[in-house]
This record gives structure tokens, C-alpha cells and sequence, in this order.
């Protein structure tokens, strides 16, 4: 209720229209007290959506399939640690399918992802007016945020949010040198900080 | 562009780069290391991940394939705590005797295959742990775990293509004896395999690891292997 995560509560919802009215939170709670239906209709609602994430990041099915069966897992070991006062369900288990779908992808080494040519073929939302109209104000006002920056900071933010690759790999991406990548990001990230509090 | 922004501080320039995902797998687990320890660190990582956690709402939905969700559910630990040597045996106990004849089968092709053993050797830093997993005297898996970078590296010294008609699947059973699936090696192949955070927490010396030998799509039961172990061992710092 009022949470943090509404924006991605929604955004799983459309994804998994079938069941927009589940109750992540509830699940989370059940799912804490080792209820393994409540993780088999946890997994229904947002497995789409964690794998869509894995696979942007992995480009590789069977590796992002791996990660995606440890991150529920290690969804039922910490659901008891979930703070629904602290963030929403969507926005802490797309944290760590990301930070395992990377911690999966550094295993190929720094370098990993650099030649766009191995990026997945996938539409890139952004750009969908669907997904803006289901964001919640948190989404908005970041999407919003994003805009002021310089296109450059901002495609290279997204692109690294999404793919999870080092500044190593996007400095190879787009030819400039890695430090001037950093540069190009920290700034971009310090601008986006002011916006956002402002 | 209009004005500058406020520089951010090196920490939360640190924090923001992790929680977008820039940083390599050292400076990863450096900053990992650093949030168990520094709160105020640890805080800000937290908030550069819900700043940017909204965009996670543009990444497409795909239905992964549903082997997944069978696998979820087999790995899920079993209710009860049997201590590791019951399970163990049990285990054996359980194996079928086509099962018992692919394990030595298994043992026995690797005799007759003379290769040299591959020594993985990742970077130093902390103590990198090692453990080679005999079935009997002959070592079938070499195993080497880097803290540092969370990754484990395991080669299976067993000959390419022996055996197409089962799965080597590793498990690591740590302190609480519960074994946990690492996935597949194959025959002749080594594999990086990077651990999460509570499967890194539960790799330690003298952590035991497995493999055993499993039908297509791995063990059938949900709290461990279904068929015969077929090399076993422990890890140990180098």
C-alpha cells in the first residue's frame, strides 16, 4: 500500500494480464513462511517479467533460464528479509535478477557484451506509450528525469541498466575511451540525482 | 546542456555505479563487501537502486521455458534436516542398478583416458579453495572456488561423450548438510559458475561437493541427488 514498487507493480501487471489483481506482497509473506504454492503462483505472476530481464542482460536463454531458476530460489530463502515498507516486490526481486543475471555475465570476463552484434533483439520499451501510461509517479517522474540529460549520458544509462555491461564494454561499444565513458555516466547520474530531488 | 549538476561524492558515485550495473566482477564484490560492512555505503547503494528500479518496468516480459519452474521447485530445500551422512546413504541407497553401472562405467573411462589434469588458476587475492572429487582413487571433477570473484570453476576430467545417456549434475553441501544443485558438467568440459550472494556465503573450506549421476534434466528429488554419487570431495585452501 503506497509503497515504493507501485510503478513496477503495474508494469507486472500488464505484463501478466491475466492476473493484474495478485497481491505480490501477500505472496511475499506466504512465500516467507515456506508456502511453496504461494512461490508457484509467485512465479506465474512475475517469471515473464524477471526473465525478460535476465535474458536483456545474458542475451542467452539457457544461461538467463539458470539464473532465472536461482533467483527463486534465493527469493524463497529471503522472503522472510523482504521490507514491503522499504521497497515494492517488483523493484527488489528485478534487483536481484539483475544482480545475479551480472554477477553471471562478468563470469565471461570484462569485455562481456561489448560487440553489440551479441545484444538480444528485443523492442525496446522506451520509446512505448503503453509502458508510460501504466507507470505510476515514481516511473514517470525517472523516465521524466532521464529526458534532461544529454542523449549520449542517457543511452548509455539505459543501455547499461539493461545489458549490465562494464565501461569497459560500452567504451568499446561506441569507440571512446573507458575514462570518458565514466565521465560521460557519472555525470549523467549526478544530473539525474538533482532531478529527481528537486 | 543547462548548469552542471552537483558532482556526486566518490562513495555515491561508487554506489550509483553499482547499482546501475558498470562495475567489473572485482569492484563488484568489492563494493558487495563493502555494503555488508558500511551502512551509510550500503544506504546508498540501496538508493541509487530505487532511483533507477522504475526502468526495470520497460524491460520486456518473455515466458521462460517451463522446465524452469520444475527445476525451481526440485531445488527447493527439503523440511526436514537429516544429517549427511543419513542423506548420503540414502542417496546410494536409491540409485537403480543401471545407475550404479553408468557411475562405474564412468569411473572406469576415465581411467583409461590419460589426459592431463587442467589446473584452472584464477587470480590470487583471497584465498582461492580447491578440491578434487574422486570416486574412489581416481579424480573425475577438479574444482576451484575464487572468493574473490565469486566464481567456481569446475572441469570434469571424465572423457567427452562417455555416458550420453546420463548428467553429471555438482551439488555443494555446505555446514547445514543440505545439498544445493550447481548445475551440469559436462564430459570433458569446464564450466564457470558464478555464485549469488547466500550461495557464496555458503562456500567455505570443508564445504563437501558431489556430483552424481542423474537421468536427462537432473536429479528427481527435490532435496538433493536421486541417483548414484559418482566422486565427492571437500574444499580446502590451496
Amino acid at each position: 500500500v503506497g509503497d515504493s514498487g507501485d510503478g513496477l507493480r503495474h508494469g507486472a501487471g500488464v505484463a501478466t494480464p491475466a492476473s493484474p489483481e495478485i497481491d505480490l506482497a501477500v505472496l511475499m509473506d506466504r512465500i516467507a513462511g515456506g508456502d511453496r504454492d504461494a512461490l508457484r503462483q509467485f512465479y506465474q505472476a512475475t517469471s515473464a517479467k524477471l526473465f525478460g530481464v535476465c535474458l536483456r542482460i545474458l542475451c542467452r536463454r539457457d544461461e538467463a533460464e539458470d539464473v532465472l531458476q536461482e533467483v527463486y530460489l534465493t527469493i524463497w530463502r529471503r522472503a522472510g528479509r523482504y521490507d514491503a515498507g522499504r521497497a515494492g516486490v517488483m523493484a527488489w526481486i528485478c534487483t536481484i535478477a539483475r544482480n545475479r543475471a551480472i554477477d553471471r555475465l562478468r563470469a565471461r570476463g570484462p569485455l562481456a557484451g561489448a560487440d553489440p552484434s551479441e545484444a538480444l533483439e528485443v523492442a525496446d520499451g522506451a520509446a512505448g506509450g503503453e509502458a508510460l501510461l501504466v507507470q505510476a509517479d515514481e516511473a514517470a517522474q525517472l523516465a521524466r528525469c532521464l529526458e534532461t540529460l544529454d542523449q549520449r549520458a542517457r543511452e548509455m544509462i539505459r543501455t547499461a541498466f539493461f545489458e549490465g555491461v562494464t565501461y569497459e564494454a560500452l567504451a568499446q561499444r561506441v569507440g571512446a575511451p573507458a575514462g570518458t565513458v565514466k565521465s560521460w555516466i557519472r555525470r549523467g547520474l549526478a544530473r539525474l540525482k538533482d532531478c529527481l530531488q528537486a | 546542456m543547462t548548469d552542471d549538476p552537483h558532482p556526486l561524492s566518490e562513495d555515491d558515485a561508487t554506489a550509483a555505479e553499482h547499482a546501475l550495473g558498470v562495475l567489473t566482477a572485482q569492484e563488484r564484490a568489492r563494493a558487495e563487501a563493502r555494503m555488508a560492512t558500511d551502512p551509510a555505503f550500503a544506504a546508498q547503494v540501496v538508493a541509487w537502486r530505487e532511483r533507477l528500479a522504475p526502468l526495470a518496468a520497460e524491460a520486456p516480459s518473455i515466458a521462460p521455458s517451463p522446465e524452469v519452474w520444475a527445476a525451481v521447485a526440485r531445488g527447493l530445500p527439503a523440511n526436514d534436516d537429516a544429517p549427511l551422512a543419513r542423506r548420503l546413504k540414502l542417496w546410494r541407497g536409491i540409485g537403480a542398478a543401471s545407475m550404479t553401472l553408468a557411475a562405474a562405467s564412468l569411473a572406469a573411462a576415465v581411467i583409461l583416458a590419460v589426459r592431463p589434469i587442467p589446473t584452472p588458476a584464477p587470480t590470487p587475492a583471497p584465498p582461492l579453495l580447491n578440491a578434487s572429487l574422486s570416486g574412489g582413487a581416481q579424480p573425475l571433477f577438479v574444482v576451484a572456488y575464487d572468493p574473490a570473484r565469486r566464481a567456481l570453476v569446475v572441469t570434469s576430467l571424465v572423457p567427452p561423450g562417455a555416458d550420453p545417456a546420463h548428467v553429471h549434475q555438482l551439488w555443494l553441501i555446505p555446514g547445514d548438510g543440505r545439498p544445493r544443485s550447481l548445475g551440469f558438467v559436462e564430459p570433458g568440459r569446464s564450466k564457470a559458475i558464478a555464485m549469488s550472494t547466500p550461495m557464496a556465503d555458503l562456500v567455505a573450506a570443508g564445504s563437501a561437493l558431489a556430483v552424481s549421476v542423474e537421468p536427462p534434466g537432473g536429479s528427481t528429488r527435490a532435496d538433493g541427488p536421486s541417483g548414484p554419487i559418482a566422486a565427492q570431495g571437500k574444499l580446502a585452501e590451496i
